[in-house]
């Protein structure tokens, strides 16, 4: 059986076991929840030693007739782009379920909600990834929100009901905008050569649009991404989606879905629209910028911990779209590594700040000090998390960020510039909590803290590991992304420029 | 007699009656109104008739009375259960469902 | 003067036959048969005759493209797919009808009088409510295949005089029942009146009855424009009356709001598809030449009925009147499909009624289950908290609206995606940008109420979730089962509409 659609039947399954284990063995449905998602990850990671980097075209492609009528497969394959960002979530998935172990508990529903609606998300996430055919991409696109509008509002906290209203709204809006898109292009498509969904065929449609009608479709798939990534000024449901959900949840949200966004901007904007993207590159660069400098400034000025990371995210988000935009191999490649990168750094901010929060019983950051001392283990992993997000060299993130600004600057030097303020501006939002909370004296309601147990030290190890291990060798990594990224700006003509040196001469 | 003449008739009574269906109050009137609007058309239909020359339109028109019968009684049904309930046969008096 | 004998073709009239034989003998039973047996002799014969008609209706679908009764009816592909959506769905509306609980027991009693309560204590049912429907069943069978003015006339009032009663039947509230039966007929009547007009223009026109004689008329060009134009507006109003188009739709929340419930399913969903049958027809096969004349117009009042249904409907306490709002909405999603003047649109809107009629069916079977002691609760601020007292019941009424407002997984997004792509294709792009931003807009209440299912807290106010007769659960069952089917594997229906949809002309 096909790789993909093998690994997206897994945890539909996983969710069917679930469901028919009694709702009061919790402890069942968690170990059955666990198992599926270390089974998923097994599989990932199967696929990709199997995964031929050298080859640029879809691998593990299945196809099968869906609704032949109006063209639409089921088609999936990926390239080392989806490959790595398939690979995070499914690695992501477990050390989740783990790390969230009692995360369910407070909920309004039972735990086994819980597990089915996370397992049947993990299938849409890996779906949305893999699928080659737009149509399919946009039902696991708009399906994945309704598991995630259950999660933030039915096992969330304090303002749960309204941020996941918030969240389903806005994403909502920017999927029916993408949806008068697709349907344009199936018009499109129409008239040249049948009705098709196939992302290969649809890449060659842009040479028969007229700019107008390229640029609107353009803006159609583009905001819906927008709003997904997010990046400024579509991003106000984060805060509150972030702060709301519980933290596996915020793991899941802001390390998986929102790379949909920028997943899609590449697979989609670029590839189907390679014009338009040039003639919206210099306006969305401005929202990038702005992006990485306003999320900054409300990281600083955060008091709640999960909304200093949502925050954090904005300005992460702004890197990664800027190393899209850039339209250079290494901005592609940075940006496509940063994806994976801060899926893995945020998972450990979320997931510290999580255990900090339940053991502390609150959010603000102002409340914690000195946890260095009362308990080391969690104080050092929030502190590697927090470094990896401001991009400490040796650590992950700094591979990726370097990249993107060097790429970025190879053709747009004032945006490259004006971004790396958001370098210092990182070190300011991370060191000041890292400062307050962990070193210092012991404030009081701190002292007596219990530090990570087992289950959690086993969580966050792998993450920590990871963050760790691709910050001195990234090439195992780059070796998938690097030609991946080359291909997909060498098929639609962007060139990388020529270094301004030999030029001058 | 130019037949169309018929046609400007005709229309005015039809006016004459989605006025009335507008601006009455009492259902029987109301009601009237609509009938009154039937035969106008029935009228229309009859004129054309006999410009065209076929017999189409007579063959509706008595389709058409046929039909005014039935909604007759439906609706006389429905009005008189309605005023046995309230005594009252004014549409304005049923006002428990919002606007 | 030698005389034929008319042609009737009895084996394509046979559905609709056996319908009205089946209401005959419901009328004979209520008249002389015994008072014990007299409901579960109805549902029989009601339920036989549907079931027969629909194995009728499947026997003779090859011998399409026939004139039965001397060319008044024509039988096409189009006309059996229409015909057998109104039988399935009104199989399974009589299923609601069949809970008696909802209707009055005598529906010429004065509403309070010593009558009512008497035949209510000794159990005295008057089951009228079978025959009247199976009559508008015949009416509605005998709408979308009528091909001229005369039937169609015949068919409107055949259709609508037994759903004006149905209206008054309601056994709570009756005096809201009974103005919702008087509004309903008051302003049918008056619609009547203006197809009646049209009908008579149109005649002038072409000096013919049938569709195809007004085609003719039209395509030589010859009759006066005038009589032309005049003909198509008037019957256009009194069609987009029966079907609650925008500025025709005033009737529509008073009725859906005082009929009993399982009337309204039944109305909402089976009267659509009549209308909309009838309104494909008229204007695919005898104005289809006329483009010109109603296009402009009917895209308008699509765009209108489209917004303000959404519109309007944000601000209902109530969730009939947000049902029948929405319908609104909906209808202007399937002006769409007309405007679009295509193959492509046919099928289109063929499969949006079938999907969307069933999915109201189902959605008004729930509301028949939310109760208090003086019967339904439709107060949409006394439903919060329904996820807590009955998650299923709550699931499936979020699965319905959900299908409602068009999320992937759920017939109504395939509906909608086929019926604005066949939209768009023919160049309507003001439709397909209004129907967009319109979704938008009709998501924002779905989900309102699901949140205020699942995310508010019950109050303590005597509503509960009755325990549905099989019947019933029948009905919800097999709804939403169709709806999710239709969402996941469409092909097999579209692809049937697709090879079989066509009018002859």
């Amino acid at each position: 059986m096909n790789a993909l659609t093998s690994m997206m039947l897994l945890p539909l399954l996983g969710s069917l076991l679930v469901a028919v284990i009694p709702s009061d063995q919790t402890l069942r449905i968690k170990q059955a929840a666990l198992g599926t998602t270390l089974l998923v990850a097994i599989s990932g990671v199967m696929a990709w030693f199997k995964f031929d980097s050298a080859n640029t075209s879809f691998q593990f492609v299945q196809i099968a007739q869906w609704i032949p009528s109006f063209g639409i497969n089921y088609a999936v394959g990926v390239d080392g782009l989806a490959l790595v960002l398939i690979l995070m979530s499914v690695l992501l998935a477990p050390v989740v379920v783990l790390a969230g172990w009692n995360e369910s508990e407070g909920g309004r529903w039972s735990a086994k909600v819980f597990y089915i609606l996370i397992l049947v998300l993990e299938t849409m996430m890996i779906g949305v990834f893999a699928a080659t055919d737009v149509f399919l991409f946009y039902v696991f696109f708009e399906a994945m929100l309704i598991p995630v509008y259950f999660l933030i509002g039915g096992y969330g906290s304090g303002e749960r009901a309204a941020a996941a209203v918030k969240f389903l709204l806005y994403s909502l809006f920017g999927g029916l905008l993408m949806l008068a898109s697709i349907i344009g292009l199936y018009v499109i498509s129409g008239t040249h050569g049948g009705h098709t969904f196939d992302i290969g065929q649809l890449s060659e449609l842009h040479k028969f649009m007229s700019p107008t009608t390229q640029n609107l479709l353009f803006l159609g798939f583009f905001i819906a991404f927008a709003i997904k990534a997010p990046v400024w000024p579509l991003h106000t449901w984060l805060p509150d989606a972030a702060a709301a959900a519980t933290p596996g949840t915020s793991v899941l949200l802001l390390g998986v879905l929102d790379k949909v966004g920028t997943f899609g901007m590449i697979r989609f904007c670029l590839t189907l629209f390679p014009d338009a993207s040039k003639t919206f590159t210099p306006v969305i660069l401005v929202f990038a910028v702005i992006s990485i400098l306003y999320g900054a400034f409300l990281a600083i000025g955060a008091r709640d911990i999960k909304r200093l990371i949502a925050y954090t995210s904005i300005s992460h988000f702004g890197f990664i779209t800027m190393g899209i935009f850039a339209m250079t191999t290494q901005g592609h490649s940075g940006a496509t590594l940063y994806m994976f990168n801060h899926g893995f750094s945020t998972a450990a901010l979320f997931l510290v700040a999580g255990w900090m929060i339940s053991r502390r019983g609150s959010s603000t950051i102002a409340d914690f000090g000195g946890l260095q001392r009362v308990t080391p283990v969690m104080a050092w992993s929030f502190f590697i998390a927090g470094m990896s997000s401001l991009a400490l060299p040796g650590l992950s993130s700094f591979v990726s960020e370097f990249l993107v600004l060097v790429g970025t600057y190879t053709r747009y030097p004032v945006a490259a510039v004006i971004a790396t303020f958001g370098i210092v501006l990182a070190a300011l939002y991370i060191l000041i909590p890292v400062q307050k909370a962990l070193h210092g004296p012991t404030t009081p309601g701190n002292e007596n803290l219990p530090d990570l147990n087992l289950r959690e030290k086993i969580a966050i190890a792998p993450v920590i590991a990871v963050i760790v291990a691709l910050g001195f060798y990234p090439a195992p990594l780059l070796n998938v992304i690097n030609p991946a990224s080359a291909h997909v700006l060498e098929v639609q003509g962007f060139t990388d420029p020529v270094p301004s040196e030999s030029a001058g001469k | 007699m130019n037949p169309y003449n018929y046609l400007y008739v005709s229309a005015l009574l039809f006016t004459i009656g989605a006025v009335g269906v507008v601006v009455r109050r009492n259902a029987i009137v109301v009601f009237m109104c609509v009938e009154l609007m039937l035969n106008a058309a029935n009228l229309t239909l009859v004129t054309f008739s006999r410009i065209n020359g076929t017999l189409d339109g007579q063959v509706v028109a008595f389709f058409t009375m046929v039909v005014a019968a039935c909604e007759v009684v439906v609706g006389l049904a429905i009005i008189v259960t309605i005023y046995r309930s309230r005594r009252s046969a004014s549409v304005d008096d049923a006002s428990l469902l919002k606007r | 003067m030698t005389f034929t004998a008319p042609v009737l073709n009895y084996a394509q009239l046979a559905p609709m036959l056996i319908v009205l034989g089946g209401a005959l003998i419901g009328v004979l039973i209520e008249a002389f048969g015994p008072r014990a047996s007299r409901h579960a002799s109805q549902l029989f014969i009601t339920v036989a005759s549907l079931v027969a008609a629909f194995a009728a209706l499947v026997r003779v679908r090859n011998q399409s493209s026939v004139d039965a009764a001397m060319g008044s009816v024509g039988f096409d592909g189009a006309g059996v797919l229409l015909q057998g959506t109104i039988l399935i769905i009104a199989l399974l509306s009589v299923f609601l009808i069949a809970d008696q609980e909802n209707f009055t027991a005598l529906a010429a009693a004065v509403p309070g009088s010593s009558e009512e309560r008497e035949s209510l204590q000794l159990d005295l049912r008057v089951t009228e409510v079978y025959p009247l429907t199976l009559f508008a069943v015949a009416g509605m069978l005998l709408f979308p295949v009528s091909t001229d003015l005369i039937t169609l006339f015949v068919a409107l009032e055949m259709l609508s005089l037994p759903l004006y009663l149905m209206a008054g039947l309601s056994r709570r509230r009756r005096l809201m029942s009974q103005e919702s039966a008087l509004k309903y007929f008051l302003l049918g009547a008056f619609s009547s009146a203006f197809l009646l007009f049209g009908v008579a223009y149109l005649y002038g026109y072409s000096n013919s009855v049938t569709f195809a004689g007004i085609q003719a008329s039209i395509t030589g060009g010859s009759g006066n424009d005038v009589f032309l134009l005049l003909g198509i507006a008037f019957i256009s109003v009194g069609l987009l009356f029966k079907v609650g188009a925008v500025p025709f739709h005033a009737w529509s929340p008073d009725v859906y709001q005082g009929a009993p419930t399982a009337i309204t399913g039944f109305m909402a969903a089976a009267t659509k598809v009549a209308a909309f049958g009838a309104i494909l027809r008229i204007f695919y096969v005898a104005f289809a030449n006329a483009e010109w004349q109603w296009k402009p117009a009917l895209v308008l009042i699509a765009i209108v009925t489209m917004v303000f249904g959404s519109v309007v409907a944000i601000t209902q306490r109530d969730v009939k009147r947000m049902l029948a709002y929405s319908s609104i909405a909906h209808a202007g999603f399937l002006l769409a499909g007309v405007i679009a003047l295509s193959k492509s649109g046919l099928d289109a809107s063929i499969f949006y009624l079938f999907a969307y009629g069933i999915a109201t069916v189902g959605a008004f079977g729930v509301v028949t289950l939310v109760r208090d002691s003086a019967g339904e609760v439709t107060d949409l601020n006394r439903w919060s908290g329904l996820g807590k007292r009955s998650p299923l019941v709550a699931s499936v009424f979020a699965f319905f609206l959900l299908a409602f407002a068009g999320i992937p997984l759920t017939s109504g997004f395939i509906g909608k995606f086929s019926i604005f792509s066949a939209a768009y294709e023919t160049g309507s792009t003001a439709i397909l940008i209004a129907g967009v931003l319109s979704s938008a807009i009709a998501a924002f209440f779905y989900i309102r109420v699901i949140v205020l299912m699942f995310f508010k807290d019950p109050v303590e106010d005597g509503t509960s979730v009755v325990i549905p007769s099989a019947l019933t659960t029948t009905t919800i069952a097999v709804t939403s089962l169709i709806t999710l089917i239709l969402g996941i594997f469409p092909a097999p229906l579209i692809n049937f509409i697709e090879s079989s949809a066509f009018f002859i002309r």
